[in-house]
């Protein structure tokens, strides 16, 4: 029997704006999924770089939802004070379907910042 | 014996004259074909002045529907374009000024990121200019933030011609001749 393969995806890569968590454990959108096609684009996170200068090591979290409708996408990771971390395809979940929302993410620790690139499949 | 070269609008693959010096084209304007013979073809480069800047646009928005007179040409000449969007972008391509290209019963298809992204040779997005027929553009941010740019580039071939006043579209056609649409076909 043959065996059946999920194509690669083909979106477009784009970016989110380096944010600076406002606040600690409350989750804030990191990126903004593009809406203004005929239908909403489906977003992939494909890379996640941190780097943590607070003073303090943090947990963060990159999820969809705002409040208590946060949900992880990926597990917490952690980003160890004055270091730089990134994670990319290698190291994240192979996603072929996406999120239909926007990225939102969360830190222990207010001040870490993030940016996710991410493949958006639409039209 | 050499084959013959497969030439003809619209071709999949890298862009290709569609067709040789010497030969016969109809080219669709004003609701009917008018017959030249092509002289002469040469390159219109993917190049910065090919460029063309709907300029800012708001968040979701349109802009006006503009003419795209870069692309006009000499008299008696005709350019093949194609096409692709820089920005992230969704364009209307209008050839005359209320006539949609690539369009389907209820939706017009639209040149975006993603058309590049799946044909990156351009070729289902081929148009026809002739001489100062311009084409027109509409273009829609897609994203949710306001852009400072909305750029689209072109590139094809320069035909020029000479008519051939013996062939007429209603009465007399040549027996032999290439279909050039550089309007709409309403």
């Amino acid at each position: 029997m043959a065996t059946t393969y999920v194509k690669p995806a083909k979106g477009i890569r784009k970016v989110s704006a380096i944010i600076a968590v406002a606040a600690a454990n409350t989750p804030e959108v990191l990126y903004q999924r593009t809406t203004g096609g005929t239908n909403p684009r489906t977003v992939i996170l494909r890379k996640l770089m941190i780097y943590n200068n607070t003073g303090a090591n943090a947990v963060v979290t990159v999820g969809v939802g705002l409040g208590v409708a946060f949900a992880a996408i990926i597990p917490p990771v952690y980003s160890t004070n004055l270091f730089d971390n990134e994670w990319t395809e290698d190291d994240l979940p192979v996603d072929e379907v996406g999120v239909d929302d926007d990225l939102t993410v969360q830190a222990t620790v207010a001040g870490v910042q993030v940016q996710a690139e991410v493949e958006e499949i639409g039209s | 014996m050499p084959a013959l070269p497969q030439l003809y609008p619209y071709k999949a693959g890298p862009i290709e004259p569609i067709v040789l010096p010497g030969e016969t084209v109809g080219v669709w304007v004003n609701k009917r074909y008018t017959f030249f013979e092509v002289l002469y073809i040469e390159g219109i480069t993917r190049s910065d002045p090919l460029e063309f800047d709907f300029g800012a646009i708001a968040a979701q928005a349109l802009t006006a529907v503009l003419p795209l007179a870069l692309l006009d040409m000499p008299n008696a000449e005709f350019a093949q374009y194609r096409a692709a969007v820089i920005d992230d972008i969704s364009v209307i391509l209008y050839q005359g000024r209320a006539d949609q290209r690539h369009k389907l019963g209820s939706r017009v298809a639209t040149y975006t990121k993603y058309t590049d992204l799946l044909d990156p040779d351009g070729h289902s997005g081929e148009f026809y200019v002739f001489e100062q027929e311009h084409a027109f553009g509409q273009a829609g941010n897609q994203t949710d933030y306001p852009i400072t740019t909305a750029r689209m580039v072109f590139w094809g071939f320069r035909y020029v011609l000479q008519e051939l006043k013996q062939w007429t579209w209603l009465s007399k056609l040549p027996t032999v001749w290439t279909r050039v649409p550089a309007t709409a076909h309403l």
